[in-house]
């Protein structure tokens, strides 16, 4: 199948899709925390996990699924369930703890559930992996021709789950497939210093499943290798590994003070910035104008800021009740 | 004569889409590391005393170093690195002019084609560390060490038997040289280098062949397997694929046997060149895509005689077995 004009360019505009949305939440978090900053103050209460610069990964393997695939992810996911097609209000109400919000409010930024598009995440590091193989188990055991993917970082690829998860799902030939955005840092631990092997595709080597490397900062490559994948595990052939090499923008979480970066490092990545890259190959196409670029821009700017009015406009839960809804 | 010897290893090779359209295997850095271990112990056995190494991110050169105790120094040549391929073409340039006798790469064609852009006269023995290569050959590493330090020390006759000239297939874009490939151009028809290989048959439509090659894995195979193909190591290939021409099965990746249509095909001398006429498509060199190119270029191809010198791992062993070289002083 050839990489075709319109495939391309929603990847684009998803793409720009998040990075608008990712940065503006980047702003408004800090509203009413600063100047000492208050975690629990602002329209954003809590911890905040943002996903600038690492699109092309989410936008170039959800480009391939439908809304009943089931994808499980991570703290960091708002890049996953956009490219997954959430209605945005709902996302951000939520975010902001209202009561319009995907969970009532009650899941915040890092707990974000929806089942029209089939998609959870959690906090707990590695904690997706294993879902994500029990959604695949259900749906070769129902003859579906369904595909679970889980997203999580190189951090999360030491946890014992992932281990266990794709060993199983290895035995069991399931259709899942294993995305590790390599992002080359859990919180500030560089991987050198908590992995053994280099590259996570040799883990899936390990493990007896087809595992490959792109640049996770190139959607076409990622989109490329995911089709692969995942029609692979459509088409009844079993679990596979992709392991994205990319790079966050912004710190471990909004107010990270970034002294474990190198000097040069993020300068030296943003020459890689996804949006620019892909914009670049659109525009060599003669697929994209600077004035199509700016318009697409535009309208996602407008489309987040809909979501930000519809958000602050909408109630917050009421106390009495805090313990509806709640499973634990 | 030289006691010192490169090491280039590539820690990003073995890992590509091939293991997903095809079935490719993953190329572990640890036996990456391990082969490296032997490559140092054959070089240690015949008295080599300086190692100049590539640095990379994984440290591969300066694990093996650590494990093999051998009684040189490996020094990892001071440079920057851009984690990409030119840190292979680099490396070489400063080995080359550090004046080793030869370079050991571990890597895929794509490695050696980095490499042979910095090396100059230096031969190499270059060991394939994947299934899907035509240039590096499957080799022990401690015979790849023991022909690197024959070689590298200028024993007499060694190098006449054990080394041969490569050529290259140099690409030329409205006149200008912009790049080579050491095994195959291909003209695929797509727009983007994406995840960078080729192994869909109906993309492929100009194949050309610095050797058509039944032996190997990739487009000169297809070449190799035609009647009448120059296959007496004389001369290239230039083919074009396209419905109605003569069908003919070829491994075009590990485990990925196709048939192909040839429209039709001829062979290629040392100096001849040809035009390359599928645009808009992307040139893979070597089986990747490297270079998309546009209906306004002019795109052409020429076999030349200006490949890197490459060491053949038995000849150049039998060779010095002649010499007496593994012959040792009786004990008294
Ligand atoms: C089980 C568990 N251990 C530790 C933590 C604390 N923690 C939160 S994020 C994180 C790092 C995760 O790194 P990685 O998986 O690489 O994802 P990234 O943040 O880089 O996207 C850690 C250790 C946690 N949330 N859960
Ligand atoms: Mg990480």
């Amino acid at each position: 199948m050839a990489l075709e004009k319109e495939t391309l360019l929603n990847l684009y505009r998803n793409i720009v899709l998040i990075r608008t949305f990712e940065e503006r939440v980047g702003e408004m978090y800090y509203e009413d925390k600063l100047p000492a900053f208050d975690i629990a103050a602002g329209p954003i209460p809590g911890e905040m996990h943002l996903y600038s610069g690492q699109e092309a990964v989410a936008a170039g393997v959800c480009a391939h699924l439908r809304p009943d695939d089931p994808v499980t992810s991570t703290h960091r996911p708002h890049g996953h369930l956009i490219a997954k097609g959430v209605d945005l209000n709902a996302m951000m109400a939520e975010i902001f703890g209202k009561k319009t919000g995907l969970c009532q409010g009650k899941g915040g930024h890092m707990h974000l559930f929806d089942p029209a598009t089939h998609f959870g995440c959690g906090g707990i590091v590695g904690g997706g992996i294993p879902h994500a193989v029990g959604a695949a188990l259900a749906i070769k055991k129902r003859h579906e021709d369904r595909v679970a993917v889980s997203f999580f970082g190189e951090g999360a690829a030491n946890i014992g789950a992932f281990h266990e998860s794709i060993n199983l799902a290895a035995v069991w030939k399931l259709p899942v497939v294993f995305v590790v955005e390599d992002n080359l840092y859990a919180i500030s631990v560089p991987k050198e210093a908590s992995t053994s092997v280099r590259s996570n595709a040799e883990r899936g080597a390990a493990y007896g499943i087809p595992a490959v490397q792109v640049d996770g900062q190139n959607a076409v490559a990622v989109y490329e290798a995911a089709k692969e994948a995942i029609d692979r595990a459509r088409r009844g052939e079993g679990p596979s590994l992709i392991e994205a090499i990319c790079y966050r923008f912004r710190g471990h979480f909004e107010g990270d003070a970034e002294g474990y970066l190198g000097a040069d490092e993020k300068s030296t990545w943003k020459e890689k910035d996804p949006i620019n890259i892909l914009g670049a190959q659109l525009k060599e196409q003669g697929w994209l104008t600077d004035a199509e670029a700016e318009a697409i821009q535009a309208e996602m700017t407008r489309r987040v800021a809909a979501a930000e009015t519809f958000a602050r406009e909408s109630p917050y839960p009421a106390p009495e009740e805090a313990l509806e809804n709640l499973f634990a | 004569m030289s006691r010192s010897v490169g090491i280039i290893a590539n820690p990003a090779s073995g890992k590509d889409i091939r293991r997903l359209v095809a079935h490719g295997s993953v190329f572990d850095n640890n036996e990456k590391i391990n082969i490296i271990r032997r490559v140092l112990l054959g070089l240690d056995a015949l008295g080599i005393e300086q190692v100049l190494a590539m640095p990379d991110i994984s440290g591969l050169a300066r694990q093996a170093a650590e494990k093999a105790n051998v009684s040189f120094p490996v020094a990892l040549l001071d440079m920057p690195l851009k984690n990409s391929a030119v840190d292979s073409t680099w490396a070489a340039a400063m080995m080359a002019e550090a004046g080793v006798g030869c370079i050991v790469t571990l890597g895929g064609d794509g490695t050696n084609r980095a490499v042979a852009k910095g090396c100059g006269y230096v031969p190499l023995v270059p060991i394939s560390t994947g299934t899907n290569n035509a240039f590096p050959v499957m080799v022990e590493g401690t015979l790849a060490g023991l022909a690197a330090a024959v070689v590298a020390q200028r024993i007499p006759g060694v190098r006449e038997a054990g080394i041969r000239l490569a050529r290259r297939l140099d690409v030329y874009r409205n006149g200008e040289l912009i790049d080579f490939a050491l095994v195959d151009v291909v003209a695929y028809a797509e727009r983007f280098v994406a995840s960078g290989a080729i192994w869909d048959p109906h993309k492929i439509r100009t194949v050309v062949l610095a050797h058509p090659r039944p032996g190997t894995i990739g487009a000169s195979a297809i070449g190799g397997y035609l009647p009448q193909a120059a296959v007496n190591g004389k001369a290239g290939m230039w083919l074009e694929l396209g419905d109605g021409g003569k069908r003919v099965l070829a491994p075009i990746a590990p485990g990925l046997i196709t048939e192909l249509s040839v429209k039709s095909y001829r062979t290629l001398k040392v100096g001849e060149q040809g035009v390359i006429t599928i645009a808009p498509s992307v040139l893979a060199l070597d089986g990747e895509r490297e270079i998309p190119i546009k209906p306004d270029q002019r795109i052409e191809v020429r076999l030349s005689q200006n490949g890197p010198h490459v060491v053949d791992v038995t000849a150049a062993l039998q060779a010095a077995g002649q010499k007496g070289v593994f012959i040792r002083a009786n004990h008294i």
